[in-house]
C-alpha cells in the first residue's frame, strides 16, 4: 500500500556526492542518467543546445551502482533499469522519478542488455545481464526474475562484456559475449526464444579464445555487418565477424588503459581510455593503400606467409583522425559512452562521468576529420557540469534550512550542518554544525522561514537556542527519548569530531556532562536496548572513528567500557543482559566479547565461530547498525525507516508487526510519529558528509485533522472531544497504554463498519467513547500524581496540533501552488487563503514505494523555464500544468454547480474550509494516481467506483475510529467518497493522465490551479457581496496585500513580546482546572483558527518554548 | 593510565603542518600502500594460477589425498589444475556389505570449482582497480582514497568469503548438478557427491542414500539447503522420495588456498589502515577540497 506523503526537499549549500560509476544518456537525448558509488542515480536534463542541468535524484539503492540500462522500448516507456553491488535491481521511470519495480537478486551484475524480439515474444522484453556469476542471465524486463540462463559448455567463467548483434544480413539476433579469461563467445537469440521460454539449455554455437584478458568491450558495426570491434585494457581489436579472424590489432600507449569503444560509421571508430581521451580512429585498407603495388606485393606476401594467417590477414591498419582529452583536474577513473544519432535532431554523443561526479560530453561531427597537415584534430568538450555547479547556480534553491540562522549571527558564510535530529514531539530540529554549535529551532518555523517569501523578519525572529561546547564539528545526535521513553525529554547527547560525548538540558540549555573519549571523531550514538537491565540502563553506546566502542553511562557520569581492540570499523553491537556481555561485531566479520564489569576482552573470534556467535546471540537485544560511517552509506536506510514509520500513520496497529520497523529504536517511535503529519527527515550523504532534510507531509493525516478542528468548529460533538485529549494524553508518558487500549476499542468497532448503520455505530461508538473517558480520566488522576509542571507540557502539544495542522496545511499549500501563472491569482491566494509566496521554486519528491523516493534538485525548472520567466514562473513543474489545468476545468464544469456551496455556506470557516477542500482535492488526486493501473483500467465506471470505496473501507478499517467521525460529517462523506456523480470524471480525467504518464506532482499541480482558481472566483463573488464581514474576520481593515503583511508582522512581534506573558496564562488555566478544563480548550480552538487569521503568532504563543517554565527533571 | 593519543596531539597542529602531513600521506604514504598491496595481490593472484591467454598446459596439476580422521570408509585421489578438478579417483567401501566401489572422473570431463574461479575472479578485479594508480598518479583528496579503498575491499572481502563460506545447496540440486555424470564407471543411483572448499580445504562429501516407499509411514519432511546434510535428510527427486543414509566427508588441504586467505587477511587490514590513517584527517579534507 502506498503512502500519500508528500516529500519536499531542503538542500544544503554544498551538493550530495555523486561518484560516477554508470552513465547513459536516453533515447529521447533529453536525459542523461548517472548511477554512483553512493547509490543513488541522478537525472539530468540534457538541451537541444546540449546543457547539462541536474533535474532529479533518485534514492532506493543501498550500494554502489554497477550498471543502467534501457529497460523497455524507449518511445513506449521512458524505463531505466539500474543494478548494484549487492544484487539490487530497479527499473525507474526516468521521467517521473517513480520506481516501477525492484526485486533483490544472489546476483552482481556488470552489464545489461535489453532485448526485445515483437514477432516472437509476449511481455515486455528480456534483460540479458552479465557479471560476477557464470555466463549470461535472461531476467524478465517487467517481473525482475530471473526466466533462464544462456549456458557455455567450453571454459564457462564470469562475462566481462556483451553486445547484441542484430543484423539484417544474417536474419538472426545473436549475443556476443566475451568472458574474463578472454574468450568469445556467440549465443543465438531470436532462434531460441522459444526453448528459453521452454526452459531448455541453451549452449552456444561459438567459442573462441581471444587470446587476451580483460575485456572492456565488444562492438559490432552495423554499418558493414561485417567488423567486431574489442575493446582489451591494454589493446583493442577488430575481428571479421564471419570467421572472428583477426583484422587489425592497436596497442595504448604506456600506462593507458582503454575502457571502451563504439562503432562511429563504416571503418571508422572510436575508442576511448579510463583517464578521460578518446580517440577517433579511421580504419584503412593496408593494400589499398599501397596503390599500384598492392597487387604486386600482395601476390608476394601470400607466397611469403602462406601459412601465417594471422599476419596475412591483418589488412587493416587504424589512422588516428580525432581525439577529445578533459584538460582541467581529472579524477579516476572516467565512465564513458557514446551515443549514435544518425537521424536529425540528434547528435553523436560522447560522453563521461567522474568519480568526482562531473559530467562531460563532447558533440562528435558526423564526419570527423583530421586537421590539414594530417595531424588529429583536438574536438573540444561541449559542456561540463557537476551538481555543485546546479548548487552554486541556484543558491535561492540550495539555501539549507537554518542556513540563514547561522549567517545572521556572524555574517560571514554559514557553517553547515553536519548532523541534525527531528524531534517530534517537540517539533523541534536540533542541527550541529560543523563550527561546533548545535542550533535548536522550531521545525515547522524554520522550514517556512525557509520556503517562503516576505518573511524575512520573521526569519530574523525564528525562535532558536545555540548550545556551545563542541570546539569543532559536531557529527551525530541522538534525542534518546524518540527511540525510548525512559530517558528524559529534556535530554539530548551529541558528539563531536573533537572526540566529546555532550550529554545537554535542551530546555536549560546547560551541558550536563561531558565525556572525553580521546578516540577520534565520534562517529555514530546508539541506545542499549529497552531489556537491558544494567545500572538503570540509561546507557550511550558510542561508537568512535577508532573503531572503539564507549559505553556511557549518563547519569552516573561515567564511562563504564571502552572497548578498543576492534581492528575494523563496528558493524553490529550486541547485548548480552544476562552475562553482562557486549557483542560487537566487525566489517571483516570477526566478533569481540567484551565483559561490561570489568572492561575485558572476553573473547575474539573470527569465521564460521564469530558468525555463530552472533547468530546465537539474535534473540537477546541488538543494535544493528548498517554501517558505521554515519556518513549513512545508505541514506535512503534512514529513509526506509523513516517511511516504514510514516506508514504507521495508516496503519496504525499494525505498525508493530512491520519486521523492520525502526530496527534500532523502540516501538513508541511509530506512535509518536502517528501524531503528527509533518516530519523532517535528515538525511547524510556518504563520503562528504553533506546533510540536507526533507520535508514530509502526510495528506491523509493532514485531512483528517483539518476535518477534525473543522467539525469541532461546527459541532462541539463530545465524541471529538475526547478524542483529542486521548490523542494529548498520548504525548504523555501513559501514551503506550492507552494507544493499546484505543487499538483494542477500534477493534471491535471495525467489524461494524461493514454494515453502514450509522445510528448504531453512532452508539457503539459513544459508548466506546464513555469508556475512553473513563481511561481517560484514569489517565489524568495518574498524571495529577506527576508534578503539575508536566501537565503543563502536555497541554500545549495538545494545542499546538491544531494550529500546527492548519500551518502545515498552509506551508505544504504554497509549496503545491503553482505560483507566478497568474499574478491576480497569486494575490488573491494570499489574501484569501492567507497563505504566503515561496521565495523559490521547491524540490518536490516523490515517493514510489516505502524504500524508493525521488528528489527534485535544484535548477530542476530550469529546463522548463528559460532566463527570463524564470521570475515569473516560479514554481511551476512543467508547461504541460497549464493545459491540464484548463482540461480539468472543462471537466468539472458541470460539477462546480452542485458543489459550490461548500465554500459558501459557512463564512466563519472560510479559510480553513478552502483549505481544507483544496487539501483534500490533492489527497483524493494522490489516491487516484496511487491506484494499481489494471484497477483504474476497468472500463467500467461503476466497478472503479466500487473499487473506491472498498479502498475508503479498507483504510477506515486502519484507521476506524476516524471514520465514526466521518460518520456525523455527510458533507466529508460525499466529498471523498465519489457517490457525486461529477467526481467520477475527475478521476476518469485524472486516471487518463496517469495512462499518458503525467507525472503526479503535475496533476496536483494543475488541480490545485484549477480549484483555486474556480474557488477564488467564488471567494470574489462573495466577498464583493459581504466585504464588510470578510473585513472583519481579516481582523484587518485593509485589503490589500502588503500592509496586511506588516500587520502580520506586527501581531507577530506583539506575540513574540507576549510569549512569556501568554505562557503564565496558560499555566494557570492548567492547573486550576483538570479534565473539563480541557474540553473547554479543545472547544476554543478552532475559533481561534477562525478569528486570528495570521497564522504565525497564535502557534508562536503555544509553542512549548513556554516548557521553559516548566523544565522538570521528573518526567 | 596514559594513553598514547594521537587526536589530542593533531589539536595542538597547526593548520599549516597538517595540511603538510596530509600532502605526504597522499602523495608519498598512499602510493607506498598501494604498492605494497599490489605485490600481495599479485603473490596472491598467482596462487590462482591463472593462465593468461587459457593455453591450459601452464597451469600445473596438483595431487591431493582425501583423508579423514573419523572415517576411512572413503578414499581417494583428487586432481586439481587451477580451478578446475581434472582427475578424480574415488574409493569407497559399502558400510553394508564391505563392498568396495571404485570410481573416477571420465577423461573428457573436468569439475569446475565455481568457489576457486570466483575467488580468483575476484582477485584480479581488485588488482585491476589498482592499475592505472601507480606513482604518477596524484590523489587529489582523502575521499578520492577511501572510495577506491572500499573498492578494493569489497572485492577482496567477497573473494575471501568465497573460500571460506561454501554454497548451502539442497540435496536435489546436488542431484541435478551434472556431477553424477562425470563418472566412470556411472555412480549408483543410491550415491551423491559434492565438492566444495571450505577455508583452506576441498572438501568431497558423499551421501548415501535409501529410497523411501511411497506407502512409507514416515513423514516426508524435505530438507533445504545446507553445505553438509546430516543422515535422515529426505529429498524428493524425479519423483522419488529419497533419505540420506549414511554422510562421508573427506577433505584435504590445498597449501595455496590457505596463502591465499592469508594474503587477503594481510591486504584486507593494509586497506582498512589506509583508510583509518586518511580518516585522521577527515575533520581537515571533507570540508577544504584540495
Amino acid at each position: 500500500m502506498k503512502i500519500s506523503v508528500q516529500a519536499v526537499a531542503l538542500w544544503g549549500k554544498r551538493a550530495p556526492s555523486h561518484s560516477i560509476t554508470a552513465i547513459m544518456v536516453t533515447e529521447d537525448q533529453q536525459t542523461i542518467v548517472t548511477g554512483s558509488q553512493e547509490g543513488q542515480i541522478c537525472l539530468w536534463n540534457l538541451s537541444s543546445e546540449l546543457k547539462i542541468s541536474s533535474r532529479e535524484i533518485l534514492f532506493g539503492h543501498t550500494a554502489s551502482v554497477t550498471c543502467l540500462a534501457k529497460a523497455r522500448d524507449f518511445e513506449k516507456q521512458p524505463y531505466v533499469v539500474s543494478a548494484t553491488e549487492n544484487g539490487e535491481m530497479c527499473v525507474w521511470n526516468v521521467t517521473s522519478g517513480q520506481c516501477i519495480e525492484n526485486a533483490k537478486l544472489p546476483y552482481r551484475h556488470t552489464a545489461i542488455s535489453y532485448y526485445h524480439c515483437s514477432f516472437r515474444m509476449t511481455g515486455d522484453g528480456w534483460l540479458l545481464c552479465c557479471g560476477e556469476y557464470q555466463d549470461v542471465l535472461i531476467i524478465d524486463a517487467k517481473t525482475l526474475a530471473v526466466l533462464h540462463t544462456l549456458i557455455s559448455t567450453q571454459s564457462s567463467d564470469w562475462i566481462n562484456c556483451m553486445c547484441i548483434v542484430h543484423s539484417t544480413r544474417i536474419q538472426e539476433d545473436s549475443l556476443v559475449a566475451v568472458s574474463i579469461t578472454g574468450d568469445l563467445k556467440v549465443w543465438d537469440l531470436s532462434s531460441s526464444v522459444s526453448s528459453i521460454q521452454e526452459r531448455q539449455s541453451v549452449y552456444e554455437n561459438e567459442s573462441k579464445s581471444l587470446d587476451c584478458t580483460n575485456c572492456r568491450a565488444v562492438r559490432f558495426c552495423t554499418y558493414t555487418e561485417r567488423l567486431l570491434l574489442v575493446v582489451f585494457s591494454y589493446c583493442w581489436k577488430v575481428y571479421d565477424y564471419c570467421d572472428f579472424s583477426l583484422l587489425c590489432t592497436e596497442f595504448s600507449q604506456r600506462g593507458q588503459c582503454f575502457a571502451g569503444g563504439e562503432v562511429l560509421a563504416a571503418y571508422r571508430l572510436i575508442i576511448w581510455t579510463e583517464d578521460g581521451h578518446s580517440y577517433i580512429y579511421q580504419l584503412l585498407n593496408r593494400w589499398a593503400q599501397m596503390g599500384n603495388s598492392h597487387k604486386k606485393y600482395s601476390g608476394l606476401s601470400k607466397s611469403i606467409y602462406p601459412t601465417d594467417g594471422k599476419v596475412l590477414k591483418e589488412t587493416v591498419y587504424p589512422h588516428l583522425l580525432c581525439s577529445t582529452d578533459v584538460k582541467e583536474y581529472k579524477s579516476f577513473p572516467f565512465i564513458m559512452g557514446f551515443m549514435n544519432e544518425r537521424k536529425e535532431p540528434f547528435y553523436k554523443i560522447l560522453f563521461a562521468g567522474e568519480a568526482s561526479g562531473r559530467i562531460t560530453i563532447w558533440h562528435i561531427p558526423d564526419v570527423p576529420v583530421s586537421t590539414l597537415d594530417g595531424s588529429p584534430k583536438e574536438i573540444p568538450v561541449a559542456a561540463a557540469w557537476t551538481l555543485q555547479d546546479s548548487f552554486d547556480k541556484h543558491q535561492s534553491m540550495s539555501e539549507g534550512i537554518i542556513d540563514h540562522l547561522c549567517a545572521s549571527k556572524d555574517g560571514t558564510e554559514s557553517a553547515a550542518v553536519i548532523s541534525s535530529v527531528y524531534i517530534p514531539n517537540l517539533d523541534k530540529l536540533v542541527c550541529g554544525c560543523e563550527d561546533g554549535k548545535i542550533f535548536i529551532t522550531l521545525a515547522l518555523h524554520a522550514a517556512k522561514a525557509r520556503l517562503l517569501e516576505n518573511i524575512s523578519l520573521l526569519k530574523h525572529t525564528l525562535p532558536h537556542k545555540i548550545l556551545k561546547g563542541h570546539s569543532c564539528s559536531v557529527t551525530c545526535l541522538l534525542y534518546p527519548y524518540s527511540k525510548s521513553v525512559r530517558f528524559d525529554p529534556s535530554w539530548l547527547v551529541s558528539g563531536g569530531q573533537d572526540s566529546c560525548v555532550i550529554w545537554w538540558d535542551i530546555f536549560t540549555e546547560e551541558i550536563l556532562h561531558q565525556f572525553t573519549l580521546q578516540a577520534g571523531p565520534v562517529m555514530n550514538l546508539l541506545l542499549s536496548p529497552e531489556c537491558y537491565q544494567l545500572k538503570d540502563h540509561r546507557i550511550v553506546c558510542s561508537v568512535c572513528s577508532d573503531h572503539s566502542v564507549a559505553l556511557l553511562h549518563l547519569q552516573e557520569r561515567m564511562c563504564l567500557l571502552h572497548a578498543r581492540k576492534h581492528l575494523f570499523p563496528v558493524k553490529m553491537i550486541k547485548f548480552h543482559p544476562v552475562e553482562n556481555l557486549l557483542v560487537v561485531g566487525c566489517e571483516d566479520d570477526s566478533v569481540y566479547i567484551w565483559e561490561i564489569e570489568t572492561g575485558t576482552l572476553e573473547r575474539h573470534e573470527t569465521g564460521e565461530m564469530a558468525k555463530a556467535i552472533l547468530t546465537s546471540f539474535e534473540d537477546s537485544h541488538c543494535l544493528v547498525m548498517d554501517s558505521i560511517l554515519p556518513v549513512s552509506q545508505n541514506s535512503q536506510r534512514h529513509k526506509n525507516a523513516a517511511y516504514k514509520s510514516s506508514s504507521s500513520y495508516k496503519l496504525g496497529a499494525l505498525s508493530c508487526n512491520l519486521p523492520h520497523a525502526e530496527k534500532s529504536s523502540d516501538k513508541v517511535t511509530g506512535t509518536i510519529h502517528v501524531q503528527w503529519p509533518f516530519t523532517i527527515l535528515p538525511v547524510k550523504t556518504k563520503w562528504n558528509n553533506v546533510s540536507f532534510h526533507v520535508l514530509l507531509f502526510d495528506l491523509e493525516k493532514l485531512v483528517e485533522l483539518l476535518l477534525s478542528s473543522q467539525l469541532n468548529g461546527l459541532k462541539s460533538s463530545n465524541s471529538f472531544h475526547s478524542y483529542d485529549t486521548l490523542k494529548r494524553a498520548k504525548s504523555t508518558a501513559e501514551k503506550r497504554t492507552l494507544t493499546l487500549k484505543r487499538n483494542k476499542t477500534s477493534g471491535c468497532l471495525s467489524p461494524m463498519d461493514g454494515q453502514v448503520n450509522t445510528i448504531f455505530t453512532n452508539q457503539v461508538h459513544r459508548d466506546n467513547n464513555a469508556a475512553r473517558s473513563l481511561e481517560e480520566s484514569g489517565g489524568i488522576k495518574r498524571q495529577k500524581k506527576l508534578k503539575s509542571s508536566k501537565k503543563i507540557r502536555m497541554q500545549p502539544s495538545g494545542k499546538i496540533d491544531a494550529n500546527i495542522t492548519t500551518d502545515t496545511a498552509k506551508l505544504l499549500l504554497s509549496c503545491l501552488l503553482p505560483w507566478g501563472v497568474d499574478k491576480e491569482l497569486d494575490n488573491l491566494c494570499v489574501r484569501y487563503l492567507d497563505i504566503l509566496r515561496l521565495q523559490c521554486p521547491v524540490s518536490f519528491g516523490l515517493v514510489s514505494n516505502e524504500n524508493h523516493i525521488s528528489l527534485m534538485l535544484p535548477g530542476w525548472n530550469s529546463a522548463h523555464c528559460g532566463v527570463l520567466e524564470e521570475h515569473t514562473l516560479i514554481n511551476l513543474v512543467s508547461r504541460k500544468v497549464l493545459d491540464l489545468s484548463n482540461r480539468y476545468t472543462t471537466a468539472a464544469q458541470g460539477q462546480i454547480e452542485k458543489k459550490n456551496g461548500l465554500e459558501n455556506d459557512v463564512e466563519g470557516t472560510q479559510i480553513s474550509q478552502t483549505i481544507f477542500s483544496l487539501l483534500r482535492k490533492v489527497a483524493l488526486v494522490n489516491k487516484i494516481v496511487d491506484m494499481p493501473f489494471e484497477l483504474t483500467n476497468g472500463i467500467d465506471s461503476s466497478q472503479k467506483l466500487e473499487f473506491i470505496r472498498n479502498r475508503w473501507r479498507n483504510t477506515e478499517i486502519f484507521s476506524p475510529s476516524f471514520h465514526s467521525f466521518y460518520g456525523e460529517s455527510s458533507n466529508y462523506k460525499s466529498g471523498s467518497r465519489f457517490p457525486d456523480p461529477g467526481n467520477i470524471s475527475l478521476v476518469k480525467l485524472i486516471s487518463c493522465w496517469r495512462e499518458q504518464s503525467v507525472k503526479i506532482i503535475e496533476t496536483i499541480q494543475a488541480v490545485l490551479l484549477a480549484e483555486v482558481q474556480r474557488s477564488m472566483k467564488t471567494l470574489k463573488k462573495t466577498s464583493i457581496i459581504s466585504q464588510p464581514v470578510a473585513m472583519v474576520e481579516n481582523g484587518n481593515g485593509e485589503m490589500s496585500t502588503l500592509p496586511k503583511i506588516e500587520q502580520t508582522e506586527q501581531t507577530e512581534l506583539q506575540y513574540i513580546k507576549n510569549i512569556p506573558l501568554a505562557t503564565p496564562v496558560s499555566v494557570v488555566k492548567h492547573d486550576s482546572c483538570s479534565n473539563s478544563a480541557n474540553f473547554q480548550e479543545v472547544e476554543d480552538m478552532p475559533d481561534r483558527c477562525v478569528l486570528e487569521e495570521s497564522e504565525s503568532p497564535d502557534e508562536m504563543k503555544s509553542h512549548p518554548w513556554m516548557s521553559k517554565v516548566c523544565s522538570c527533571k521528573v518526567c | 593510565r596514559r594513553v598514547f593519543e594521537p587526536e589530542s596531539l593533531l589539536n595542538n597542529y597547526s593548520p599549516t603542518i597538517q595540511e603538510e602531513e596530509f600532502k605526504w600521506l597522499l602523495q608519498e604514504e598512499v602510493h607506498a600502500v598501494l604498492k605494497q598491496l599490489q605485490d600481495i595481490l599479485k603473490e596472491a593472484s598467482h596462487r590462482f594460477a591463472l593462465s593468461v591467454g587459457g593455453s591450459e598446459a601452464a597451469v600445473k596439476q596438483e595431487n591431493f589425498m582425501l583423508g579423514s580422521s573419523s572415517t576411512d570408509q572413503v578414499k581417494g585421489v583428487l586432481t586439481l589444475q587451477g580451478d578446475a578438478l581434472c582427475q578424480a579417483d574415488i574409493n569407497m567401501k559399502m558400510p553394508r556389505n564391505n563392498q568396495l566401489l571404485h570410481f573416477a572422473f571420465r577423461e573428457d570431463k573436468q569439475w569446475k570449482l565455481q568457489q576457486i574461479q570466483d575467488a580468483r575472479n575476484h582477485v584480479n578485479q581488485a588488482i585491476y582497480l589498482l592499475t592505472n594508480r601507480d606513482v604518477d598518479y596524484q590523489f587529489k583528496t582523502g575521499s578520492e582514497v577511501l572510495k577506491l579503498m572500499d573498492a578494493v575491499m569489497l572485492q577482496l572481502t567477497r573473494a575471501r568469503n568465497r573460500l571460506t563460506t561454501p554454497a548451502t545447496l539442497t540435496l536435489p540440486e546436488i542431484a541435478s548438478s551434472g556431477l553424477t555424470k562425470m563418472f566412470t564407471p556411472a555412480l549408483p543411483s543410491d550415491i551423491l557427491v559434492n565438492f566444495y572448499i571450505n577455508l583452506n580445504k576441498l572438501c568431497l562429501t558423499v551421501y548415501q542414500l535409501h529410497a523411501l516407499q511411497p506407502n512409507s509411514t514416515k513423514h516426508f519432511r524435505p530438507a533445504g539447503g545446507s553445505i553438509l546434510h546430516n543422515p535422515g535428510a529426505m529429498f524428493e527427486f524425479g519423483s522419488q522420495r529419497y533419505e540420506v543414509s549414511h554422510v562421508h566427508k573427506v577433505e584435504c588441504v590445498v597449501p595455496w588456498l590457505n596463502d591465499a586467505l592469508v594474503f587477503f587477511t594481510v591486504s584486507l587490514q593494509l586497506c582498512q589502515q589506509l583508510k583509518d590513517k586518511i580518516s585522521v584527517f577527515s575533520g581537515y579534507w571533507n570540508y577544504r577540497p584540495y
